[in-house]
């Protein structure tokens, strides 16, 4: 029996969701190995009987944590995808507002038809059992671990920094450059992709189990940036996390 | 064996010759400010004046990820070796950098010989060229890899408009067959590449205070040195110390399978005993849990475990680790340097 797997998208771009769809190479093969039942970018039908359930995207109304936890319940296996499901993301900006103020900006004089909460991840409501970080998430760590559950292998993210890639890849240190980065704290597996391609890392994995936060700090102040940037820094993708407070 | 000489011209039309009858040449390029080895398109990509690499040249003979075997899982479930070995040329080499190619020579056929980085090897021609100019951080003359006698196929000098060349093996001597124009080298020619040689030495702003042969004895006595702990402070685990290394060959071996769930290889990558999970084991174990305890092991690796196994030290001094750590702890020569301090 092919394992059924549904996609559910939370408050996010469904830029990971597109992400599978772009998955042209393998699709094929994937479908395969597992039915896909329910994947509201995808496909009309819809299933609730499901063993393994993607979610994308982080949390921030009520009603999402409601439809959250009846996912979780159905679901054998559940699986937070991209950075919005497994750090809360982008989406955290606005906990450093009040939520009136951030349906003000947001929705003007309609801001009394809305309600919004703090943005959280998704295993700040329910239980994660893997994740797959990244924005948007990786194709090769995203089939890596749909054949790891096939197979009942364990599957691990990597528990290194994206230094260990940047430096394999040949890149110049983009401190070197004069421009800085949080490479050294944040957690591989996007092979360093944006340093490659001339730009810096943006922390989008989050971090490592045990990240020399000290020590990043100390190395992003003696290249320029002040407290104030630095936690910046952070909060772009890591802002539910201690080190943006 | 005698030297010879060739003007640089010449030498630019021996590496287009090379190319032109379908060798495949590794080579120094010009990268963001930077060099990096790379695959040689035309000899006026070739960079003999630079520095130091970011990445070192053994990663062509001890590539970052490789396969050993592919297997098949279906019925009967079968495997089948995979070693890959095409014959290339390994251009520009660094003494320092073909005293680290030695050092994996005899850790890889030491014991079990290691199939796949020996075949490689054997397809590898090494020519060398001489550092003349050293990148600050590099300590060479006090590891004795800043010149080298050995280890290469060719090992060119630049002295001014032309090259000395030194024959190391056969292979060179044949390889060298096909180069236009090269003539003995005079008196005049091996004294001006002497004092290259000479000048080069003095341009090194980093060097041990310990006898190279002395550093497994000054690392004993520092085990339980409070410097361990004030200098790994800082440190990252990013591991770039390690990925940028000439010596390291560590690596760690996994298997991989197809989506079609029966057929997969087993492949080995690169590894680090900087990395967290590195001396992790099965029930959540970890025997260099704290990032001192992977500090000091890195340093004892350079100074004193490789050399007493092996008879060489686990460092050939070229820096790049001090440039590639961003906490500015790497450096083996510094390190030594302060326990040297601190053992007075």
């Amino acid at each position: 029996m092919k394992p059924k797997v549904g996609f559910f998208d939370f408050t996010s771009c469904e830029g990971c969701q597109l992400e599978v769809l772009n998955f042209e190479g393998e699709l094929v093969e994937l479908l395969k190995l597992v039915d896909i039942v329910n994947f509201r970018e995808a496909m009309t039908e819809k299933s609730d009987n499901y063993d393994i359930a993607f979610i994308e995207g982080a949390i921030t109304t009520e009603a999402g944590i409601n439809r959250l936890k009846k996912i979780r319940e159905r679901a054998a296996v559940l699986i937070a995808m991209g950075t919005c499901a497994c750090l809360g993301g982008i989406n955290c900006l606005k906990n450093f507002r009040t939520m009136e103020e951030n349906l003000k900006i947001v929705y003007g004089d309609a801001a009394h038809y809305y309600n919004t909460i703090p943005a959280r991840p998704v295993d700040a409501v329910v239980a994660v059992d893997y994740y797959l970080p990244g924005c948007p998430m990786d194709k090769d760590e995203f089939i890596a671990l749909v054949k790891a559950l096939l197979l009942n292998k364990k599957a691990r993210l990597p528990n290194y920094p994206v230094c260990v890639e940047c430096k394999l890849a040949g890149n110049v240190c983009v401190f070197e450059k004069g421009e800085t980065c949080l490479g050294p704290v944040t957690r591989a597996g996007c092979k360093a992709i944006c340093v490659t391609n001339g730009r810096h890392c943006w922390g989008c994995r989050g971090l490592v189990d045990d990240p020399n936060i000290d020590s990043e700090k100390e190395i992003l102040q003696k290249h320029g940036l002040t407290t104030a940037d630095i936690l910046e820094r952070f909060r772009h993708f890591n802002g539910y996390l201690e080190v943006s407070k | 064996m005698t030297e010879k000489v060739l003007s640089k011209q010449n030498l630019n039309i021996f590496i287009n010759t090379l190319l032109s009858r379908g060798e495949e040449i590794v080579g120094v390029k010009k990268k963001e400010g930077k060099y990096a080895f790379g695959k040689i398109a035309d000899a006026e990509e070739v960079c003999l004046d630079y520095d130091i690499t970011l990445l070192p040249p053994s990663m062509y003979l001890l590539p970052q990820r490789e396969a050993l075997l592919k297997f098949n899982i279906a019925e009967r479930p079968v495997a089948f070796p995979v070693i890959e070995a095409n014959p290339f040329i390994l251009f520009g080499v660094h003494p320092y950098d073909i005293k680290a190619i030695e050092l994996l020579d005899t850790a890889f056929s030491t014991d079990n010989l290691d199939t796949n980085y020996l075949n490689r090897r054997e397809a590898a021609t090494i020519v060398g060229v001489d550092c003349l100019n050293p990148n600050p951080n590099a300590f060479c003359p006090s590891m004795d890899t800043a010149f080298t006698d050995k280890g290469y196929d060719l090992l060119l000098t630049d002295i001014g408009d032309s090259y000395v060349i030194a024959i190391g093996s056969e292979k060179g001597q044949e390889l060298l067959k096909g180069c236009p124009d090269t003539q003995e080298a005079t008196q005049v020619e091996l004294k001006r590449k002497e004092e290259e040689r000479q000048k080069a030495l003095g341009k090194y702003k980093v060097a041990l205070d310990t006898p190279l042969e002395k550093l497994p004895q000054l690392l004993d006595k520092s085990w339980n040195s409070p410097l361990w702990d004030e200098r790994s402070e800082s440190c990252l685990s990013c591991g770039s110390c390690v990925m940028v290394c000439p010596t390291c060959f560590c690596f760690d071996v996994q298997d991989d399978i197809e989506l079609n769930l029966v057929e997969g290889e087993r492949y080995r990558q690169k590894d680090a005993c900087m990395l967290v999970d590195f001396a992790a084991v099965a029930g959540e174990g970890n025997f260099r849990k704290d990032k001192v305890s992977r500090y000091r092991h890195r340093m004892y690796r350079k100074g004193k475990y490789i050399m007493e196994r092996f008879g060489r030290p686990g460092c050939v001094g070229c820096g790049r680790c001090a440039s590639a750590c961003l906490a500015e702890i790497a450096s083996p020569a510094e390190t030594f340097n302060l326990m040297k301090g601190e053992s007075k």
